[in-house]
């Protein structure tokens, strides 16, 4: 919810606080609410319920779609971000995150400060926190939930901090939370006080999570969960610590290129997008970026897709360390597209289409993708070149003019009124005389992006006495109520 | 809110001013009409009225795949006076397409087949899924000898050639190539080639427009149901879109310019059409045979059936009363020649009878001295006034109507018996067209116009409630929508368009077609998305059309519980009934009613009729039939419930207004309205006044009738109400009386409740309020085992028996079946032993099973679990819900006992094994468990409990801050403050009711009934939709023996019921609250059941 509402601000479009508002998923009946505002809260909207049954309650409910990916992913970030409090972090379920600070919490002045910490620089990025110190994950995911404000639970006494809270503080999954509250042991303390014969009796052969024995055993330490931490993703750079500051970075880019596409070949990856960073004997730190239409790890196209950039840093008093980051990181298997093994063509293309995107902008490079649209100026699109390509649409076999005027220009001709075809016609004051023709092609305007009163089109093919053939249209037709007579226009050669 | 309000009127062609067009040398054959689903934007009215236009002396109709639009095309087309030449686009799944022209009935009936063969199997012979439509080459070759088929090419005529050749050699019929000229730019290359082709194989190019649209303009609506059927968006659609608006009906001089350099194309056209003598008028209806033995004549049987039968039914001898009854009947009947239809239905009801199925017929035809003979009805025409030449009038020849309700829980098998019987390609069940309505308009074309979400709910909403047919502008602008947004307004209109389109068909609940001769040759007949159901593509509205009649099959639930009872009654208090045999007339059947004691009764149970009762006051038979009439929107929003009850209780004198003497006799209304004391509650009596007392010819009644369904959507009324006025003053009429006349007429719109209908039901109300009186503890297990069914939950039938001095006691392994069961105490007397099916969760073969092998009690749950093998799901289930008490052991003992059990193979060895490992069981303590917690875990498992209310926990409490039991109420008096607290039963707005909201609610002592104003509900919406514990500040509003009490500011204080176990505690709502499950839900029901009981959850 908050990550929703920081991308919200972000786009401008954030709702006051005071409107309920949800976060819906699909669920087996329809959209179900996933999370909700302070607001909807307040107006009754419950995590679970379907969409439609809290409409009627409250009808101003705005709902928005939940992005559970997106939260995953975030998460997986925050986790990383974490490892400035402690090495070993990993994240636990959807909403979850297990930070081992054995050792670590002295760094920050002790648990209690930790906790006030990391308290404030998680609501620095806007997220809430719940959060609690105990000697076993078992025991932190309990108090954390259930337990009182930043609970710090001292070695030893899980027993006795955990006592109190229900029986489902213990991970357990509903129906067996469901059974041990029927059996009257709603807290763990109730569970803990039952002989572990009976429990091992009655449990032993459950999963983890309809287990309260294991379970118990894991918060109170008896049994082991340690923090695996996974590896963070692998950071691609290179560095040139220098002994005497420069003024220009130039001669150190090919080391760097080579030595930072060496690791990219390490690990099998190609990478999107560089980063140059120098750090300035004054502190001061410049960056420039580079982007790639495809991943690459070839250090001489890096190399080159930096220059006439790097005249753009001011020296100042010259710097003395540069960096150089490979972002976008991806998989980039290498193809062998011919036999001897030589590089495939194309890719000369691909690198001046890098080069002049590095010169020129992303906007500025664009290239032509096919668009599926009947009016014949429609039929394609200019996209970034940047961007990824689009899966082309089979037009249907209709013989289109090789040069397609920008502006189709308007002729005079002469044709048999209502709807005949053109026998000669005017352009660019020459008179053309028709010998054949072939057609109409009749396109309709697009009703639901033209302006209302757009006419139709009638497309000939025509071929004038010299064999030049050309593609000629008429706009409207006789009284369709849209406009005076039709007028022609000429919209393209054929070869 | 009324159940039908967006229910689309099939829209007719207006025949006044059409005169037949001159031959046309052009004849459209590739007609596409929307039901070619998601393929055709116009209906058979827009085509057949612009064909007229345009010059059309025939048009045809070619459907992908389906006949289902045919019958329309027929109807309207004739009423234009155009020759509608009957046929379908057929394609095959081998990609190949023909459009296809029966030459005769022989033809049409092998394209019915051959659609038939397609839609019930795959080519592989499995069982076809529903809506799909598989045909092989093979298929078409077979049953293609008197149809004449016409090639569709294909976009890419490369091909062609090689085709042609295998396709000529298999398909001896195959005479043309169709050619469209489409403006596709290579139209002259295209149709030359093609004509190139045609010749070199011997056949010829035929004209047609591929037309998917009457006019240019519906092309938007033609690109939206384009992107509907692709899933995608109109900004994506992209080549799926045609590239221009030709595909529409043009008209003949127009076919004929195009094709100018192609004369023999437009004359091949006219040589299909003309070949083609095909109607669907020849389709001629015949009743199955087998009904009538050999040698006799169908009238003669009846005839002797009837009177075997009212032999029977009168041991005593014949009334002359019935005598005279039976013989005109018999005579119309004959006359009539629909016979067969009354055997047929004898012979199912017959076939129901001896499987021992409950079942009794209703409706028009019904209600018949000839039907109760038959055993069809029960209600005795002797007793009673019988109806049966008014509904089956001589002058019209409609079909007779008899529904038959059956045992909804077997009816499947009398339906798979029809089946069997007849065969499937004799018998099919009908279809019901599925129009798009408003919402699922706006819906569907806002998600192709790239609207989002919260805009097209926005827009779904503001059609909500409102009465006509169009999305209302001024709704759009109060939901803040901006209508000058031309793509919204663009989308508006197309939805517009698109409301009333079909959208595809449905089952019809029970309407069966029987025949004679192989139906799949009359009708194409495709697979039910059930198992082993087959439709026919027609609607009703269809076999209407074309006078082919049809047997209705229903399911009612009380038909399922009174046969239970009968059984029960049978089994322990030897006492054989049936519906017939319970004795007319009981007193204290009556008392009981009296005194609004209806729960669980068939018809009179809800709240609105519980509180007509002791106003009504039933005495005999024919007060229920007002009773079951009269609570019905139709009588209400006339305003004629007040005037009855007054004049019935004589505080106001009856007086039937007569004619001028000269006209007609003065009593004549007095005849009609005299037994209902001159008040209309009955739908015919409304129309028997226009026709007497307006003296309407039966063909404008018939029209009226008609009229009055759709008065609410269109401004009709002025039309009629002049005539029907203007002529009863004419007659010698109060002015006043013959507007008041009207306005009646008008207020039972659609919802007038024929008393034919009436009088069914009050039968069944009669046999339920019998049990119930006399054998509550039957009744209370026959309702409880035929549920879901009825308004209320198991626990308010459970507290109803037990304030009738009934027994209830809870399930348990020791003492259970499946079902709820009599339990003896004394001899004579019984308890109530509550039936596993209560439990949550627990299985019927599990429940069947323990009961199967309990010769001796078990001792414990290890014997229960080896004994009558259960799993150890079943048995923490019967744990959790008490049910072990005979062992001694309570809730929390046996789910500590049951938590011990494995599912594990009770191999000797591994049970030796595992007691190794853990060592003796050692007993623990449990902390017990308090009553509170018993009650809210009864409630969570068994959705009732026996050992006390919920409220009776709080009533200390409560008490304290002043609050009254329901009690207490009793003795209150009227406009007195009051304070309540209760367990909401049933929350309901009924649409009669001027958005008054009525809440039931319950606590430890009884029932109240809460009345909130419109003002009030909207203050406290959320508490009322959301409560379960509902505290109430009101005033009591007393009338007679009925207590209300009016909310003035309501309290949720769920909140005290979850505290009372820590858990969330569920609540049983009754099946009739409108909250948890909205009343205009869109499910597909008998439609004449949703128009004239709205409300009533027994129909299945």
């Amino acid at each position: 919810m908050e990550r929703w509402q920081k991308w919200a601000a972000q786009q401008g479009s954030a709702p006051p606080d005071d409107l309920p508002l949800a976060l819906a998923t699909e669920g087996a009946h329809g959209p179900v609410i996933h999370a909700n505002n302070r607001a909807a809260r307040l107006a009754g909207m419950r995590v679970g319920e379907r969409v439609v049954d809290m409409r009627a309650l409250c009808p101003d409910l705005q709902v928005e779609q939940a992005d559970l990916d997106g939260d995953w992913r975030a998460l997986e970030r925050l986790m990383l971000w974490t490892r400035r409090w402690c090495p070993w972090t990993v994240t636990d379920g959807a909403d979850g995150l297990i930070l081992d600070t054995t050792g670590s919490a002295h760094l920050f002045g002790g648990e209690a400060a930790l906790l006030r910490e990391m308290e404030e620089r998680l609501a620095g990025l806007g997220l809430g926190s719940q959060i609690a110190i105990a000697p076993t994950w078992g025991a932190a995911w309990a108090l954390a939930r259930f337990g009182p404000v930043r609970a710090i639970c001292p070695g030893g006494q899980e027993a006795e901090m955990l006592a109190p809270l229900p029986a489902r503080a213990l991970r357990l999954e509903e129906k067996t939370g469901l059974l041990l509250h029927r059996l009257g042991l709603k807290t763990i303390g109730d569970l803990a006080a039952i002989p572990r014969l009976s429990l091992t009796r009655r449990f032993a052969r459950a999963e983890l999570d309809g287990n309260p024995l294991m379970r118990l055993d894991q918060a109170m330490g008896r049994a082991s969960e340690p923090v695996s931490s996974p590896d963070a993703p692998p950071v691609f750079r290179t560095l040139a610590r220098l002994a005497e500051p420069i003024q220009d970075p130039t001669p150190h880019l090919p080391e760097l290129c080579e030595a930072l596409c060496a690791q990219l070949a390490g690990e099998g990856m190609g990478c999107r997008k560089l980063r140059l960073t120098v750090y300035h004997t004054d502190g001061e730190i410049s960056t420039i970026m580079a982007a790639m239409s495809r991943p690459s790890r070839e250090a001489r196209h890096l190399e080159r897709l930096f220059e006439g950039k790097l005249e753009r840093i001011n020296p100042g008093f010259g710097f003395d360390l540069i960096t150089l980051e490979a972002g976008g990181v991806e998989e980039l298997v290498i193809a062998q597209h011919r036999l001897e093994g030589g590089p495939k063509d194309d890719l000369d293309l691909v690198r001046l289409v890098d080069r002049l995107v590095a010169r020129f902008g992303a906007s500025a490079v664009t290239r032509p993708t096919p668009r599926a649209s009947h009016v014949p100026e429609r039929a394609q699109n200019w996209q970034s070149a940047m961007a990824a390509p689009t899966t082309p649409v089979s037009p249907p076999a209709r013989e289109r003019p090789l040069r397609l005027f920008e502006h189709p220009e308007e002729i005079r001709v002469l044709y048999a009124v209502p709807e005949g075809p053109p026998a000669q016609f005017i352009w660019r004051r020459q008179t053309l005389h028709v010998t054949r023709y072939a057609g109409p092609e009749r396109i309709a305007p697009e009703w639901w992006n033209d302006r209302p009163g757009t006419r139709l089109r009638d497309y000939f093919k025509v071929e004038d006495q010299t064999g030049r053939r050309f593609w000629l249209y008429r706009e409207g037709l006789h009284g369709d109520g849209r406009g005076g007579a039709p007028r022609w226009f000429l919209h393209g050669a054929f070869a | 809110m009324p159940q039908n309000d967006h229910q689309h009127k099939r829209r007719t062609l207006e025949t006044d001013g059409l005169t037949p067009n001159p031959r046309a040398a052009y004849v459209e054959l590739g007609v596409t009409s929307c039901f070619s689903f998601l393929y055709g934007a116009s209906d058979a009215v827009d085509l057949a009225a612009t064909a007229w236009e345009q010059g059309y002396d025939a048009l045809g109709i070619a459907d992908l795949n389906t006949m289902a639009g045919v019958v329309r095309l027929h109807a309207e087309a004739t009423k234009a006076h155009i020759r509608p030449v009957i046929g379908c686009r057929v394609a095959l799944i081998s990609g190949e397409a023909f459009l296809a022209y029966p030459r005769n009935r022989i033809g049409y009936g092998q394209l019915c087949a051959l659609l038939s063969k397609g839609k019930m199997s795959t080519p592989d012979g499995e069982w076809q899924e529903k809506g799909a439509c598989q045909i092989t080459l093979n298929d078409l070759a077979a049953h293609a000898d008197q149809i004449q088929l016409i090639l569709l090419p294909p976009e890419n005529l490369h091909d062609l050639a090689a085709q042609l050749r295998q396709l000529t050699r298999r398909l001896p019929t195959l005479r043309h190539i169709a050619a469209s000229y489409l403006y596709r730019g290579d139209d002259r290359a295209r149709i030359n080639h093609l004509d190139r082709l045609a010749r070199r194989f011997g056949l010829s190019i035929l004209a047609t427009n591929d037309v998917h649209y009457h006019a240019p303009d519906r092309r938007p609506l033609q690109d939206v149901i384009t992107c509907i059927r692709e899933k995608t968006t109109i900004d994506r659609a992209g080549f799926l879109l045609h590239a221009n608006a030709e595909r529409h009906l043009k008209s003949p001089s127009e076919m004929i310019r195009l094709f100018a350099d192609w004369p023999h194309a437009i004359r091949a056209t006219r040589e299909v059409a003309d070949a083609c003598a095909f109607s669907l008028n020849e389709l001629r209806y015949e009743y199955p045979e087998e009904t009538v033995p050999q040698g006799q004549t169908a009238d003669a049987y009846l005839a002797e059936l009837t009177w075997a039968g009212a032999a029977k039914r009168y041991p005593k001898g014949i009334s002359d009363k019935v005598r005279a009854t039976l013989q005109k009947e018999l005579a119309l009947i004959s006359k009539l020649d629909i016979s067969p239809y009354f055997l047929t239905i004898r012979y199912i009801v017959h076939y129901a009878r001896s499987i021992g199925i409950l079942c009794q017929g209703r409706g028009s035809a019904a209600n018949s001295a000839v039907c109760f003979c038959l055993e069809i009805t029960s209600v005795d025409p002797d007793l009673n006034d019988v109806l049966f030449e008014r509904f089956i009038s001589e002058e019209r020849r409609e079909p007779p109507d008899i529904d038959v309700d059956f045992e909804h829980e077997r009816r499947e098998e009398v339906i798979q018996h029809i089946y069997e019987k007849y065969g499937r390609a004799r018998a099919g069940l009908c279809a019901t067209v599925i129009h798009y309505r408003p919402r699922m308009a706006i819906r569907e074309v806002g998600k192709v116009m790239g609207l989002s979400e919260d805009v097209t709910s926005a827009l779904a909403k503001t059609i909500w409630g409102s009465f006509g047919r169009e999305i209302g502008a001024k709704e759009a602008e109060e939901a803040g929508l901006d209508l000058n947004d031309p793509h919204l307004s663009r989308a508006i209109k197309l939805a517009d368009q698109m409301i009333g389109m079909p959208r595809h068909l449905g089952q019809h609940v029970g309407g069966f077609i029987l025949t004679q001769h192989p139906l799949i040759e009359t009708v194409p007949i495709g697979n039910g998305a059930m198992p082993d159901r087959t439709f026919i593509e027609w609607d009703k509205d269809d076999i209407d059309e074309l006078g082919i009649f049809k047997v209705d099959v229903l399911g009612l639930g009380m038909l399922t519980c009174i046969r239970k009872a009968f059984d029960l009654l049978k089994a322990h208090y030897d006492t054989p009934l049936e519906l017939a045999s319970i004795k007319e007339g009981d007193e204290a059947v009556y008392d009981m009613l009296c005194r609004g004691e209806s729960l669980g009764v068939f018809q009179v149970e809800s709240r609105a009729q519980m509180n007509m009762l002791p106003r009504l006051k039933p005495r005999k038979f024919y007060d229920l039939v007002i009773q079951v009439a009269i609570v019905r929107p139709g009588p209400i929003q006339g305003d004629m419930v007040h005037p009855y009850l007054r004049r019935r209780a004589g505080k106001e004198p009856e007086d039937y207004p007569s004619p001028a003497p000269e006209f007609g006799p003065p009593d004549e209304l007095k005849q009609i309205l005299g037994r209902t004391f001159g008040v209309p509650i009955f739908q015919e009596q409304a129309m028997k006044i226009a026709m007497v007392a307006a003296a309407f010819s039966p063909e404008e009644a018939n029209q009226l009738r008609k009229a009055m369904a759709t008065f609410r959507a269109k401004g009709m009324v002025s039309d009629h109400k002049e005539k029907m006025v203007g002529r009863m003053v004419k007659r010698g009429y109060d002015p006043e009386f013959a507007a008041r006349c009207f306005s009646q007429i008008e207020g039972f719109g659609e919802y007038g409740f024929p008393e034919s209908h009436a009088a069914s039901f009050a039968h069944l109300v009669y046999v339920s309020s019998w049990l119930k009186c006399h054998h509550p503890d039957v009744f209370c297990i026959a309702l409880l085992n035929s549920q879901p069914m009825g308004f209320y939950a198991p626990a308010q039938i459970v507290r109803d028996a037990q304030e009738n001095g009934v027994e209830v006691r809870p399930p348990d392994v020791n003492f259970s079946e499946w079902d709820s069961t009599l339990e003896p105490i004394a001899p004579g007397t019984f308890a109530v032993r509550l039936g596993l099916r209560q439990v949550d969760g627990m299985k019927e073969d599990a429940a069947r099973r323990l009961a199967a092998v309990r010769q001796t009690p078990f001792t414990d749950l290890e014997d229960l679990k080896t004994r009558a093998r259960q799993d150890a799901g079943s048995l923490r289930r019967l744990a959790a819900a008490d049910a072990f008490r005979s062992m001694g052991l309570d809730r929390r003992a046996a789910l500590w006992d049951a938590a011990a059990l494995k599912d594990a193979p009770n191999l000797p060895l591994f049970t030796a094994r595992d007691a190794r490992d853990e060592g003796a069981e050692t007993r623990v303590a449990l902390p017990t468990m308090p009553v509170c917690e018993h009650v809210v875990a009864d409630y969570q498992t068994l959705r009732l409990s026996l050992k006390a209310h919920p409220l009776s926990f709080l009533r200390k409490s409560m008490a304290a801050q002043g609050f009254i039991s329901t009690e207490t109420l009793v003795r209150t008096h009227n406009g007195e403050q009051v304070s309540m607290g209760g367990i909401v039963l049933v929350r309901q707005r009924p649409g009669s009711a001027k958005g008054v909201c009525f809440i039931t609610m319950e606590d430890e002592k009884g029932i109240a009934n809460l009345v909130i104003w419109p003002k009030v509900m909207a203050a406290y919406r959320k508490v009322i939709m959301r409560a379960r514990l509902i505290v109430v500040h009101g005033r009591v509003q007393r009338d007679a023996d009925i207590i209300h009490v009016v909310a003035e500011r309501l309290e949720d204080r769920t909140d005290a019921l979850t505290r009372l176990a820590n858990d969330p505690m569920p609540v049983p709502l009754a099946h009739a609250d409108e909250v948890r499950r909205p009343v205009p839900e869109p499910r597909a029901r008998h439609p004449r059941n949703v128009r004239i009981i709205p409300k009533s959850r027994d129909f299945h």
